[in-house]
């Protein structure tokens, strides 16, 4: 092959790549913006312009704004794809980030926020240093979200190069705007880290709240979401903020709403009186009657969230009821969410009215809005006492208009009746057993078994009613099976005739020989094991007196409630889940591993084994959960010890292990309470920090012969305040177990009066047991707080600006440190910082600072000659009153 | 085609462009050069980490004059701008004689490439100001500037601080330019 023949692979005929690369090295401007304006339109469509990285970002150097953004565009697009290349870009963003025009500078820092790539990210720092103390305020409020990006690619550097401090010195900024989004920025960090970074002070609430007069509606949003976090001191700080909030309710932007109203939520449960709480529910009514009229999307959010405030203060909309009458042409998703609603409102006043709606809505032609106006009138049945009776007879016209649907969904509802008020509407079995034939759905047939079985000895002929069933057993889903195996043992206890007994054998054949499910199997196995050994504990055991169900349209659990509502105005309060069950991102806490727990605890019982033994003799909870702790207790302890075994070991396996991973796998606890001295049941407990946060963890052993339930926790008023910050979750402790918990503690709620001292006066109660008293001691180094480290310079300021009186010194005779840099560690990690050292003579003196809740600041001063015993600790802080304190713990923390 | 027809006419309006790439090692100066050809005053430079464009109109010549980043992390990419490059000022800092055997190096490798094979040189032996720095006589022996063939090339002794020597090379430069040398 000569060398004329290469001419053969260089081709004439350019692809569209090369041709696009040849323009954009084009001399002329317009060519390259036309240019570039051509791999921005392939890059939209998908096609991979990647290769023309260096070719487009040779064009970024331009005075040209528009053919500037472009190029910023392709960049935030291919810098992931070229990450090398990406580096060529950074001179130019350098250079923008000090343009003379504020968007460029702005546009320059949002683009280098938006490229995540790693080799990038270093150079960023500088320019948005910069930025951040920018003369604009565009500039600082883009550069404030851009913070908040970088901490997502790299939260190391943003802490090191003190980007966070700078973002809390943009809340003091003059312009709203700014703050806005530095307040934006800060509670996205806050999100994704598990220390508190974002705490309001009183100083930066007054800046919030001026700022919230002034700035933009989103700005609002951001503002009021980050006040509701706010812990307010006292009930007239509270109302104060709520005061300067309330005309935001005024707002046209929704958001803007909600989070007022969010925010108000928050702060009322803090606020004591009455009457400014009666005062504010009556302003919170007319914006959220508002929301209702905007379109039905908005409307289906405000009715979620409306769904959960009302759960909480029921009074808001008390008088309201009427805007959540269903129009005609409402979309099918607003008009479910308004029944909810109409239900958790419905009272004794407006129930007529209430009945009138639902009993117009069981007419019309959508079937699952019929059935759910069914099941609402039954769910106020169950819920108003007094107004029972009215519902009934809605109920009970609507079955006679014979609809199919209308009929199963009335039964199953009056079942549940029946158990809320048993014994007073037994009269109405007749006019149900004519609609028998017609029932074909699981659920219907399942009830209608169930009352029959429940009430055999009132119908004359519920042997025949059950037989019709019993010829198609085999055929019946294991729902109906499962009520119609039940059913007949009740009837058989209770009318021990011939004609119960075939049938009994017939339905114990069946459900024994002939069938693959294990529950039906299993059941029937009891219940003939039951009647074979003993009918009389039979009897008490499938009769048993059931507990009376309650109304569960407040179906959410107090604690998962709470959580929801500091959520409102996100999806969270959408989707009635909290933000970790569906946003990854989040930081799990341990919540979620509780919510899990009582989740699985609440399970259809149908596959759970365990609880036939106590639920048997009930039907399939519809709408109605029968009360969890009274349906626990076994039916009959003494007569059937096998049974109970079982039932237990599975419930108890279950529940024990709810040990928090969190747990720190630290020396045992103290004891406290020695099970000498609780009857068997000991407690060690002790305070500690972990993750920003203080928790009282406790172990509970039961050693005791009954299993112990109910566990409640009070803490006596103390020089810090200390209380519970939630619920005590200690699951039933059987005989012999025991179970860890860690309880979050609250600062600042009971705080007694006198000299400071470390006395931490516990009681604890169960049901089992009288309450116990125990006191514990607070070690005072739980409350240095993880931002107490100080600057060498702002030391120095705060230890002149101490008057002399604030020193105090003590000397620590035992105490010896043999290492600096391990004590220095050691310390650190109780967040006591180091500062500097300096040697004196054969001493070395080491400078510390420390800081408690409120901003107390500790500066320490320790002498000692390392390796021998004797270390003198000086200290000054704006609080000597908590001296005596501090050097125990000093002590402590130097001996440990 | 537009390449060729604008070029025809530029040079028959005397009006020529050039593409220009400004080259060396990192804190050779070569930023501040750009500048001090552009605006004429002494800017402040930070390391710069990708590059800077900036058109320079000298001798009725338009120079597009690109200043490339010189740390070892950037070098790799200077290939990326080779193509239809007329003339590369190569920026040694004098006084840096540690350095002179790297700044050889990759001096000879510049020259290797294909696509740099027409472009004409011109070296700026910069930093004549600081005490110690070599002078052009040196310079040329240390970047073994006798062994170039087939291209033109020029050292000038420079300070861009002073402002020194720079239009002189440039004088050469469009000269060379002019005469058909791109």
């Amino acid at each position: 092959m000569s060398g004329h023949d290469s001419k053969y692979f260089s081709t004439t005929k350019k692809g569209e790549i090369p041709e696009l690369k040849e323009e954009l090295n084009s001399q002329y401007k317009d060519k390259r913006k036309d240019a570039v304006k051509k791999v921005i339109a392939a890059m939209t469509v998908g096609k991979d312009v990647s290769s023309l990285f260096t070719d487009v970002v040779n064009c970024m150097q331009t005075e040209n704004l528009e053919l500037k953004k472009l190029v910023y565009l392709y960049l935030i697009n291919y810098a992931k794809s070229q990450p090398d290349l990406a580096i060529l870009a950074v001179n130019t963003f350098v250079k923008d980030s000090q343009d003379p025009n504020p968007l460029i500078r702005a546009l320059a820092v949002r683009t280098m926020g938006c490229i995540r790539v790693d080799k990038i990210t270093e150079y960023l720092c500088d320019p948005l240093q910069r930025c951040l103390k920018d003369d604009d305020p565009y500039v600082r409020k883009t550069a404030a979200i851009c913070v908040a990006k970088l901490y997502d690619i790299n939260a190391e550097l943003v802490e090191d190069r003190g980007f966070l401090d700078a973002l809390k010195d943009l809340i003091s900024d003059n312009n709203p705007m700014v703050v806005a989004n530095a307040v934006a920025a800060l509670a996205e960090i806050q999100e994704s880290s598990s220390r508190p970074i974002f705490e309001i002070t009183s100083h930066t609430l007054s800046k919030l709240l001026t700022a919230l007069n002034e700035c933009t509606e989103w700005g609002q949003v951001f503002i009021l979401d980050a006040l509701s976090k706010y812990k307010a001191a006292d009930a007239r700080e509270a109302e104060n903020i709520v005061e300067r909030v309330t005309p935001r309710l005024q707002h046209a932007n929704c958001a803007v709403v909600l989070s007022a109203v969010k925010m108000i939520l928050q702060q009322m449960e803090l606020i004591t009186s009455t009457d400014v709480v009666r005062n504010l529910c009556k302003k919170m009514a007319p914006p959220l009657v508002t929301l209702l009229s905007a379109e039905p999307e908005i409307q289906y959010v405000a009715l979620r969230n409306i769904n959960l405030i009302v759960q909480k203060r029921p009074t808001i909309l008390a008088h309201e009821i009427k805007v959540f009458f269903c129009k005609y042409n409402d979309p099918i998703y607003v008009k479910m969410e308004k029944l909810e609603i109409m239900i958790k409102l419905a009272s004794d006043r407006n129930i007529d009215q209430v009945l009138l709606e639902f009993k117009e809505y069981a007419t019309e032609v959508d079937v699952d809005f019929v059935r759910k106006a069914v099941r609402a009138i039954g769910r106020c049945a169950i819920k108003l006492e007094r107004a029972a009776e009215r519902c009934i007879s809605v109920l009970l016209e609507l079955i006679k208009i014979k609809v199919n649907y209308v009929v199963q969904e009335a039964i199953i509802v009056i079942k549940d009746i029946f158990r809320r008020y048993p014994n007073t509407y037994e009269s109405i079995i007749a006019t149900l057993c004519e609609s028998l034939d017609t029932l074909d759905e699981p659920e219907a047939k399942a009830s209608m078994i169930w009352i029959i079985g429940e009430y055999a000895e009132r119908i004359d002929n519920a042997d025949e009613l059950l037989e019709s069933f019993l010829e198609s057993f085999p055929e019946e889903p294991p729902q109906v099976q499962l009520q119609l195996l039940t059913a007949t043992v009740k009837l058989f206890l209770k009318k021990p005739t011939e004609g119960p007994q075939q049938m009994i054998q017939v339905v114990l054949n069946n459900a024994t020989v002939e069938t693959d499910n294990p529950d039906l199997r299993d059941r029937a196995y009891i219940y003939w094991r039951l009647l074979s050994t003993d009918p009389e504990a039979a009897k008490d055991v499938v009769l048993a007196e059931k507990p009376v169900i309650s109304d569960d349209s407040n179906q959410l659990d107090p604690s998962l409630l709470d959580e929801l509502l500091s959520n409102i105005a996100t999806l969270s309060s959408v989707y009635h889940k909290p933000p970790e069950a569906f946003v990854t991102r989040v930081k799990t806490t341990q919540k979620t591993e509780e919510e899990e727990y009582s989740d699985a605890g609440e399970q259809s019982y149908s596959d759970s084994p365990a609880r036939v033994a106590e639920s048997g003799a009930s039907p399939p909870a519809s709408t109605a959960n029968p009360q969890h702790p009274a349906s626990r207790q076994p039916a009959a302890p003494a007569a059937l010890p096998d049974l109970l075994d079982l039932g237990m070991d599975n419930s108890g396996s279950a529940i024990v292990s709810v040990d928090q991973p969190a747990t720190p796998a630290g020396p045992p606890l103290p004891v406290v309470l020695p099970a000498s001295s609780g009857q068997g049941l000991q407690i060690s407990a002790q305070l500690i920090r972990t993750d920003g946060q203080i928790f009282y963890s406790m172990m509970f052993e039961n050693n005791s012969q009954v299993p112990l339930d109910g566990f409640m926790i009070q803490f006596n008023k103390n020089t810090f305040g200390l209380a519970a910050g939630g619920q005590l979750q200690v699951p039933q402790l059987l005989p012999g177990t025991s179970a860890s918990t860690l309880l979050p503690m609250v600062l600042f709620q009971n705080i007694s009066p006198g000299p400071a001292n470390t006395l931490l006066q516990v009681a604890i109660k169960n049901n089992q047991q009288p309450v116990w008293y125990f006191n514990d001691k607070i070690y005072f180094h739980v409350f240095f707080t993880e931002d107490g480290r100080m600057e060498r310079s702002t030391f120095l300021e705060t230890w002149k600006s101490l008057p002399d009186s604030n020193e105090v010194s003590r000397d620590f005779p035992a105490s010896v440190i043999n290492s600096v840099e391990t004590t220095l560690d050691h310390l650190a990690a109780s967040n006591m910082f180091f500062i500097a050292k300096r040697k004196h003579a054969n001493q070395e003196v080491l400078y510390l600072s420390a800081k408690i809740p409120r901003g107390i600041p500790f500066l320490i001063e320790l002498t000692a000659v390392i390796g021998t015993p004797g270390v003198k600790c000086a200290i000054k802080t704006p609080s000597p009153e908590m001296a005596p304190l501090f050097f125990e713990a000093v002590e402590t923390l130097l001996k440990s | 085609m537009g390449l060729v027809f604008s070029r025809l006419f530029s040079s028959l309006f005397g009006n020529k462009e050039a593409r220009i790439l400004v080259l060396g090692l990192d804190n050779a100066g070569k930023t501040t050069i750009l500048y001090r050809l552009q605006m004429g005053e002494v800017v402040s430079t930070i390391p710069t980490i990708g590059f800077n464009v900036e058109t320079v109109q000298y001798n009725n010549i338009k120079f597009q004059v690109w200043d490339l980043g010189g740390q070892t992390s950037i070098r790799p990419y200077w290939r990326c701008y080779f193509p239809n490059t007329q003339a590369i000022i190569y920026v040694v800092d004098s006084s840096d004689t540690d350095r002179l055997v790297v700044a050889n190096e990759e001096f000879h490798a510049i020259l290797e490439e294909e696509e740099l094979k027409g472009a004409v040189v011109l070296i700026y032996a910069n930093k004549q100001d600081l005490p110690g720095a070599l002078d052009d006589a040196a310079v040329t022996e240390a970047l073994e500037l006798h062994k170039i063939k087939n291209r033109q090339w020029a050292i000038f002794k420079t300070s861009a601080i002073k402002g020194e020597g720079l239009f002189e090379g440039l004088d050469w430069l469009s000269n060379t330019l002019k005469s058909g040398g791109g």
